[in-house]
């Protein structure tokens, strides 16, 4: 999977956008990804998103977040411009229906069958390696190898608590939900307007621009912009989005200027214009001439 | 293998199911996380650029795809009870139990994020008629504006991630400080159990034997609190109680005192105005004796006092001569003996005579020269009567002494306000609401959920869309509070700023 890097394709048109749509979860009224092929697919878009939960790895620190992915009002808007998002269903067919949960327990009592085989042969491979390392090889040693291998094959237990069981973090995880798992086709005839907002009009000329946009609250602008992928690079710019109308206040400007340069970024002020282009401003700290 | 559906190959495209080997293999998995290295400054489409970030993305995507696999024995067994918008445990809870969790009806429960938290930690799996929940249906099925929204349950998992205890705010169960300083047995209840019902605050039995110990505090805070109102009457009734004593003190005294007054009222029946009092009418003093019985001249020594003319004494009343000798006997008539400076002071002291003077000549009645005393009276003393006696007087008599810092403070026009000031009287904030109580993580050992103890701090939720708390907020949420510091967590989509107000006092340069 390619990632966009700044400057090299211009996006536009919906034809690119062939791939199945993205499967979009609301929690919330919060747009959430779940599944994985559609994080990834969000990330090919050149969309970051944001990760709130845990990560199943080491889920007790707030340094690296796993799934869900909550997308930007306009990095939603985006997909739906694009036909490249859908709704996920929201539930599984008959759940709670007999042959849901009968199906389930099948699989359950399939797993443990499977479980069990493979961790007998794994406690035989240990047993072989640490009779086999202890003494070199003597006939004796033979014999009494193929009785203790003999006596786990008979006396082995393999306890249902250790039986490993997935908690899955999407529904497409979900032996017993098929839907989750589907292709989806992108919402409807609808969604091919798009957003009038300033907001909006900034993200997606950014965004067609190559650049990787990400919500700069604690930044005291709308988005922080990164010349390349997050995880790759710095952000360059804050862009602040102001109508052309509206004044603004000297004070305003002096505040985000200096709030932009303690943290070595440059502020864009960017506001839509005309017939669909956007003015760009930037704010340079410079000394006393 | 796990697909029993396999109409279409395409259907594990999007699966995430593990199959039975791969569950088995997760017991060798990894617990470490890679360490991220240094970012590049600028994309230059170099072969090396690519190639780190191709490791990036591969990384991130290995990390978020990885599965959680849990020994079954290690996993607590729920079951989601959306009636009641809770989970109800089928398996005794592990060490979470300590801060987390309540029991009802017999059975231990999670809070919806208490539940979804452990969930995504890996330590309990959450059933919903006997089918088990993903992460995915955790979040749809238990965040929502009814119990905790999004951005609530964001910052709490935040929160627990760091170590801290996160409790839910109940407004109606916390105590006011000022009850918590009378050591009033607290009512303690769980968070969770707001579904059932509202507890009021403590008892009124118990407020009796310590009011009269607390009057003194009652004095400073009147809130609308009952029990505090009872102690503001009683100190009322205990001030009255001093005054009708008093009252009674002022006695008449005995029959001489009586003599005197009727026999002033009897020499001056010969004036025919004697019984008005208005400034016009004029006795005649010259006919109106008024026995000197101090005077040491001989000339006016009378031995007793004529009777007052009956008519003037009521009933049948009958008034002898009065013999003035042992009263004399009582007065001092020795001579004062004076020095020379003394005996000339005392010379020109019966020579003044205040109607000599032209102001006083002027005034026709009393009233006038009253007037005219006090505006003497207050041009000596630096009070003038047209500063003082009108509606708007200075703010300081320059002849009072008071510190300095009082004055400063009696002259300032901006006073120090603190941020509780008002704040008792602030009806509900609309949208700002306390939604949890933070303890510090090194508790955790000592942590009771019966008896928590005070929070380190209370946690608000908003956005970055919201609008700042003004002032207004900022009051009703202390109040609310009480003395703990409140905390605003905002929410910037995957971002979390925690910002809180602090209350303090400039300092002063001026020392009493």
């Amino acid at each position: 999977m390619e990632a966009l890097s700044c400057g090299e394709r211009r996006l536009g048109s919906e034809e690119e956008y062939a791939a199945p749509a993205v499967g979009v979860s609301l929690c919330d009224s919060a747009p959430l990804v779940w599944r994985m092929q559609d994080l990834r697919a969000v990330r090919a878009q050149g969309l970051v998103g944001a990760l709130l939960g845990s990560l199943p790895r080491t889920p007790r620190q707030n340094g690296r977040l796993g799934r869900p992915l909550l997308l930007l009002p306009e990095e939603e808007g985006l997909l739906r411009e694009r036909r490249a998002a859908a709704a996920l269903p929201d539930r599984c067919q008959d759940w709670g229906g007999a042959e849901l949960r009968q199906k389930h327990e099948e699989e359950e009592k399939r797993s443990f069958e499977e479980q069990s085989v493979l961790a007998l042969e794994d406690r035989k491979l240990a047993l072989l390696r640490a009779m086999t390392g202890a003494e070199s090889g003597a006939t004796s040693a033979d014999e009494a190898l193929r009785r203790r291998l003999q006596a786990l094959d008979q006396n082995f237990t393999f306890p249902q608590s250790a039986m490993a069981v997935q908690l899955s973090t999407a529904r497409a995880g979900l032996s017993y939900c098929p839907e989750a798992r589907a292709f989806l086709q992108a919402y409807g005839p609808t969604g091919a307007e798009p957003r009038c907002d300033a907001r909006y009009q900034v993200f997606r000329d950014l965004r067609g621009r190559g650049f990787y946009l990400t919500s700069a609250g604690k930044f005291g602008g709308d988005f922080l912009v990164y010349p390349g992928d997050p995880l790759r690079f710095h952000a360059h710019f804050i862009a602040v989005c102001v109508s052309l109308d509206e004044s603004v206040c000297l004070l305003d400007v002096l505040a985000v200027a200096r709030l932009g340069s303690n943290v070595k970024k440059t502020v864009l002020l960017c506001s839509p214009g005309p017939d669909a282009r956007v003015c760009y401003t930037s704010l340079q700290w410079s000394g006393m001439i | 293998m796990a697909d029993q559906n396999n109409t279409d190959g395409k259907g594990k495209f999007y699966s995430e199911i593990l199959s039975p080997s791969e569950l088995f293999a997760a017991r060798s998995r990894s617990h470490k996380i890679p360490v991220r290295g240094q970012k590049d400054f600028f994309p230059d489409d170099s072969d090396e650029q690519k190639q780190r970030l191709e490791q990036s993305l591969n990384e991130h995507w290995s990390l978020l795809s990885e599965e959680r696999v849990e020994r079954l024995g290690n996993l607590v067994n729920g079951q989601w009870i959306p009636s009641k918008q809770i989970v109800e445990l089928r398996s005794p809870a592990g060490k979470f139990w300590q801060t987390m969790g309540f029991s009802a009806n017999g059975k231990q429960c999670l809070l919806p994020e208490e539940a979804l938290y452990l969930m995504e930690c890996g330590n309990l799996q959450v059933f919903h008629q006997d089918l088990p929940l993903s992460i995915q249906d955790g979040y749809e099925k238990f965040l929502s504006a009814n119990t905790v929204s999004l951005q609530q349950y964001q910052v709490f998992g935040h929160l627990k991630r760091l170590g801290y205890v996160v409790l839910r705010f109940d407004p109606s169960s916390e105590s006011l400080s000022y009850a918590r300083q009378l050591n009033l047995p607290q009512s303690r209840d769980r968070a969770g159990r707001q579904l059932k019902r509202k507890r009021s605050l403590s008892p009124a039995p118990s407020s009796t034997p310590t009011a009269t110990c607390s009057r003194a505090e009652a004095q400073e805070e009147c809130s609308t609190e009952k029990m505090e109102e009872d102690k503001c009457s009683e100190g009322e009734e205990d001030k009255k109680l001093p005054e009708p004593p008093e009252a009674q003190s002022s006695a008449d005294e005995g029959g001489g005192r009586s003599w005197w007054m009727m026999d002033v009222l009897g020499d001056s029946d010969k004036d025919s105005g004697h019984g008005s009092k208005s400034g016009s009418s004029c006795w005649d003093f010259s006919s109106i004796s008024f026995p000197d019985l101090g005077s040491t001249s001989r000339e006016h020594f009378p031995s007793d006092l004529a009777p007052p003319d009956p008519s003037l004494l009521p009933g049948d009343l009958k008034v002898g001569f009065c013999d003035i000798a042992p009263w004399r006997q009582k007065i001092n008539l020795r001579q004062v003996k004076m020095s020379a400076n003394e005996q000339k002071r005392e010379k020109y002291r019966r020579r003044w005579d205040v109607n000599k003077n032209r102001e006083v000549r002027r005034c026709r009645n009393w009233a006038e020269y009253q007037e005219l005393m006090a505006r003497r009276k207050g041009k000596r003393e630096g009070r003038p009567a047209h500063l003082w006696n009108r509606e708007v007087t200075p703010l300081h008599d320059p002849t009072q002494p008071i510190a300095t810092g009082e004055l400063l403070e009696k002259i300032g026009v901006i006073k120090p306000t603190h941020l509780l000031e008002g704040a008792s009287r602030l009806k509900d904030a609309g949208d700002w609401r306390i939604c949890f109580n933070v303890y510090q993580p090194n508790t955790v050992a000592d942590f009771k959920k019966s008896n928590p103890g005070k929070p380190y701090s209370r946690m608000c939720v908003c956005s970055f869309d919201d609008p700042v708390p003004d002032l207004r907020a900022i009051k009703l949420l202390a109040y609310q509070s009480g003395d703990i510091p409140v905390v605003i967590a905002v929410v910037d989509y995957g971002d979390i700023s925690f910002y809180t107000f602090k209350d303090f006092q400039l300092p002063t340069d001026v020392y009493p």
